[in-house]
């Protein structure tokens, strides 16, 4: 029965065309709409490294003097002091750690034909690439001896190992950073987590991805400036060595712990470790200190920005509205069939064949606006991301979404098609059968 | 015009009027805070950052590869000022720490007494090594430019207290309501390591760097310093003559690079272009809110002229008793409009709670601006006349149908 229902929804649809193409149209452009809106909320809020987020912890603690008063939303404390990291790397504490800063220097290619230029990059520590995961092309991460006297090394970005070397193998090539020979020891492979999840203070939090890497201490070493923020609660003696000395936070640093369940004991680690700083003077504030495993982090740092979730809300308005029109049109529809479902009804279907037989072709007129929904769908992503770079990494349709879609323009159909098609049962044969 | 039989006829068959009344209540909900924020944002992205004329303005920032130490790097920095102020076509130029609209930038907490434990406010700090009034055009609403004798080159770990410093009128207005500023200490800092500099002008305006849209978008001081010795890079802000500005900046780049012995690596930014990145988002979304906004109308007017047709055709025999009875064409227009106006009348009661709704959610979720009553009065109107509009074609089809149809049977 279900394909003849098909065949009947069909035949009727297309006796109408205007009216069908009206009623698809409305539902695709509502379904298209929140469709786009949800796609970047669902990429922006993604989990971007789902095997380990609850295993990784950021610490945040409170170095700010004993008077300052909060100004709300402002201080970036979200980073740590020099000295913090500093102690926490020396810890021991998890499986791994790391700490690191953003940087963006001045690369001299040793090819002349190109001009030096600016790149941006990070400076952590090596537990760096093992902890997120970062896949390597050519070579590896720098080694332990060189992590802790600050050699003169870095690892390229694919696409900045391509841009300088072309498909050659640079591993042990040199080039000039900070006015230095560096040597270059890794290439890693493309790389893109969206959010950047382990470095949301500097730089973009989506579409953006460093070009090289240098050691943390090699950063420190040569007194390289950050590409982020900083915040000092007071006066520094002046100059580099001053901001390393000093309560400014300009550092990120991330635990990685075996299993989950050791959070309690990184928590207590960290307790102890601001209450021995407070004996020696420093923390003064005795505020909490806290760790944020992934998903925490990026719901603290605010990563959906409210003009998405605003979007989204608006969307879906938006949708209820192309519902309620899509309602009225099904009504319009159906209710100038009573003569044929008054027959059908005497010749013995029940009220139940009729309301299948009308639910199918809503359920068509569902599916047609999927199909069309999600082309209008992609059009939309495509002009969204055409807005910046940030906007083109997460405007991007996956296969669930894509499933979601037709999902979505089904269920609102059919939805949509459940009170006229009530209405459609209800005819009485009899009236209908004694028009002439 | 009886009202009374128009809406006992729409109460026997409440379906199609709740559903038309409720599309124009999601819609005028939907549409009057979407057209709130279009407003707000556009109003945001017209904000004057201080700067006048600010096509003619760009910024040029200079790094060299190697540096020969402090003194040298001063030296530098003079000479390449010198050589910007040479060429044709620039009108002025400085030296200068951060740019308004660039989102980088430094902040800094200031008090009106040392002895304060809460700041007065956070103040966006401009640093410059030459009257900056000048280069970006600025108007003192009180007070004067810095005296050259005021300018300092200082390296990062000097402890000197500048000698001066100039405030916005906004900053002023907040640290010493109902008081000239020109003459007062503003302190850096609070406590014993506090700085006091003496307030020796007021700016009409400047935004900070972030141009942020609360309160603290208006407050910066510009302080006549210029950090040296750390190799970092300098930025020079100048003015073009008025339609040059392409030019000059060819020929500004082309005149440094050709006065530095050794490698430069230059970075051009027009305000023009800062202002675009900076409000890159808020115009797109803009954009967006309007599409939906026709959207919305375009799909609420095709639901009023879907519905209206369905009942003239549902009701033509009543149609031709009426017109048999001797109603005028005009009568069944105006019948038609009226029921119309109705309906529409309640959708529109209901957009404006559910207007009201949506923006108390929006602001108190998503920190977002209150709807003035305006937008929703505004609203209801273009709902009426959109109602009026799309409901008129069935309602003259009606009006063209046959009083000989009161006579057949069928």
């Amino acid at each position: 029965m279900f394909s003849y229902y098909l065949t009947l929804g069909v035949r009727s649809l297309r006796r109408n065309p205007v009216l069908t193409a009206l009623m698809v149209l409305t539902l695709a452009i509502g379904v298209a709409a929140s469709v786009s809106t949800l796609t970047i909320l669902h990429m922006m809020s993604g989990d971007p490294i789902a095997h380990k987020s609850t295993r990784l912890f950021a610490p945040v603690l409170d170095n700010r003097p004993v008077n300052d008063h909060d100004a709300p939303g402002e201080r970036m404390d979200n980073q740590l002091s020099y000295i913090d990291v500093g102690n926490l790397l020396k810890s021991g504490q998890g499986v791994r750690r790391t700490g690191m800063y953003g940087i963006a220097l001045v690369l001299e290619p040793p090819e002349k034909s190109i001009a030096p230029f600016w790149t941006e990059g990070m400076a952590p520590t090596r537990d760096f690439f093992a902890m997120f995961d970062v896949p390597f092309l050519h070579g590896q991460a720098w080694s332990e001896a060189d992590d802790t006297r600050g050699a003169d090394v870095v690892v390229l970005s694919r696409k900045m190992a391509a841009k300088l070397y072309g498909d050659a193998n640079p591993v042990g090539r040199q080039l000039r950073l900070l006015d230095a020979p560096f040597t270059v020891v890794g290439v890693i492979d493309t790389w893109t987590p969206q959010p950047r999840y382990y470095s949301l203070q500097s730089g973009n939090k989506f579409g953006v991805s460093e070009d090289l890497f240098i050691p943390f201490a090699t950063a420190i070493r040569h007194e390289t400036g950050h590409n982020g923020g900083m915040s000092c609660s007071t006066r520094t003696d002046g100059g580099f060595q001053g901001i390393l000395r000093s309560e400014c936070t300009w550092l990120q640093f991330w635990f990685e712990t075996g299993s989950s369940a050791d959070r309690a004991q990184l928590q207590t680690y960290l307790d102890n470790y601001a209450a021995d700083q407070r004996k020696l003077g420093r923390l003064q504030r005795k505020a909490p200190n806290a760790l944020f495993d992934v998903p925490e982090w990026l719901v603290h740092m605010k990563v959906v920005g409210k003009d998405n979730k605003l979007s989204a809300w608006l969307a879906f308005g938006f949708l209820a509205l192309c519902l309620v029109n899509t309602i009225g049109l099904l009504l319009a529809k159906f209710s100038v069939r009573a003569a044929e479902v008054g027959i059908r009804r005497a010749l013995g279907a029940s009220r139940n064949d009729i309301f299948r037989q009308f639910l199918t072709e809503s359920a068509v007129i569902g599916l047609a606006g999927g199909v069309l929904g999600l082309l209008l769908a992609f059009g939309a992503l495509a002009l969204l991301s055409m807005q910046s770079n940030a906007m083109a990494a997460v405007a991007r349709m996956d296969l669930p979404m894509l499933a979601f879609t037709f999902a979505l323009s089904v269920l609102a159909a059919l939805l949509a098609g459940l009170l006229p098609t009530w209405r459609a049962c209800q005819v009485t044969p009899a009236i209908q059968l004694k028009s002439q | 015009m009886e009202i009374r039989p128009i809406l006992a006829a729409l109460m026997r068959n409440k379906t199609g009027p709740i559903l038309v009344a409720l599309q124009v209540a999601l819609s005028l909900a939907i549409l009057a805070n979407a057209l709130h924020i279009v407003s707000e944002r556009r109003a945001a992205a017209a904000r004057p950052s201080g700067i006048a004329d600010e096509s003619a303005v760009f910024a040029i920032s200079v790094n060299h590869l190697r540096s020969d130490g402090p003194q040298q790097e001063l030296a530098t920095r003079n000479r390449e000022i010198a050589t910007l102020r040479a060429v044709p076509g620039v009108v002025s130029a400085a030296s200068v720490g951060q740019l308004p609209m660039s989102n980088s930038g430094w902040n800094t907490s200031v008090a009106v007494d040392r002895k304060q434990t809460r700041e007065s406010a956070v103040a966006s700090t401009y640093t410059a090594a030459d009257s900056l009034v000048q280069t970006w055009g600025m108007t003192l609403a009180a007070g004067r430019d810095f005296a050259p004798g005021e300018f300092m080159d200082l390296t990062s770990d000097s402890r000197e207290t500048p000698r001066a410093v100039l405030i916005t009128r906004a900053l002023a207005s907040k640290m010493w309501p109902n008081q000239p500023a020109v003459g007062k200490t503003l302190y850096i800092g609070m406590g014993e390591e506090a700085m006091g500099i003496p307030v020796v002008g007021v700016l009409e305006r400047l935004q900070d760097h972030n141009a942020r849209i609360d309160e603290r978008g208006d407050y910066s001081i510009i302080i006549p310093i210029r950090e040296y010795g750390a190799n970092g890079g300098a930025t020079y802000t100048v003015r073009a003559a008025p339609g040059q500005r392409e030019r000059v900046i060819r020929d500004a780049e082309e005149a440094v690079r050709k006065a530095s012995p050794d490698a430069v690596i230059l970075n051009t930014r027009t305000i023009d272009e800062l202002r675009k990145s900076r409000y890159r988002a808020d115009v797109a979304l803009s954009w967006t809110l309007v599409v939906v906004s026709v959207l919305l109308l375009l799909i609420t007017a095709g639901g009023i002229v879907g519905m209206a047709s369905l009942w003239v055709n549902q009701r033509r025999k009543q149609i031709g008793v009426r017109r048999a009875l001797g109603a005028r064409k005009a009568d069944i227009v105006r019948y038609f409009i009226t029921e119309n106006i109705l309906i529409t009348s309640a959708g529109v009661c209901g957009g404006v709670l559910l207007g009201i709704g949506l923006n108390q959610m929006l602001v108190t979720r998503l920190e977002m601006a209150r709807l003035p009553l305006g937008y929703l009065l505004g609203g209801a109107l273009v709902f009426w006349a959109l109602g009026i509009a799309a409901a008129f074609g069935p309602a003259w089809r009606a009006a063209g149908i046959s009083p000989a149809l009161a006579t057949r049977s069928t």
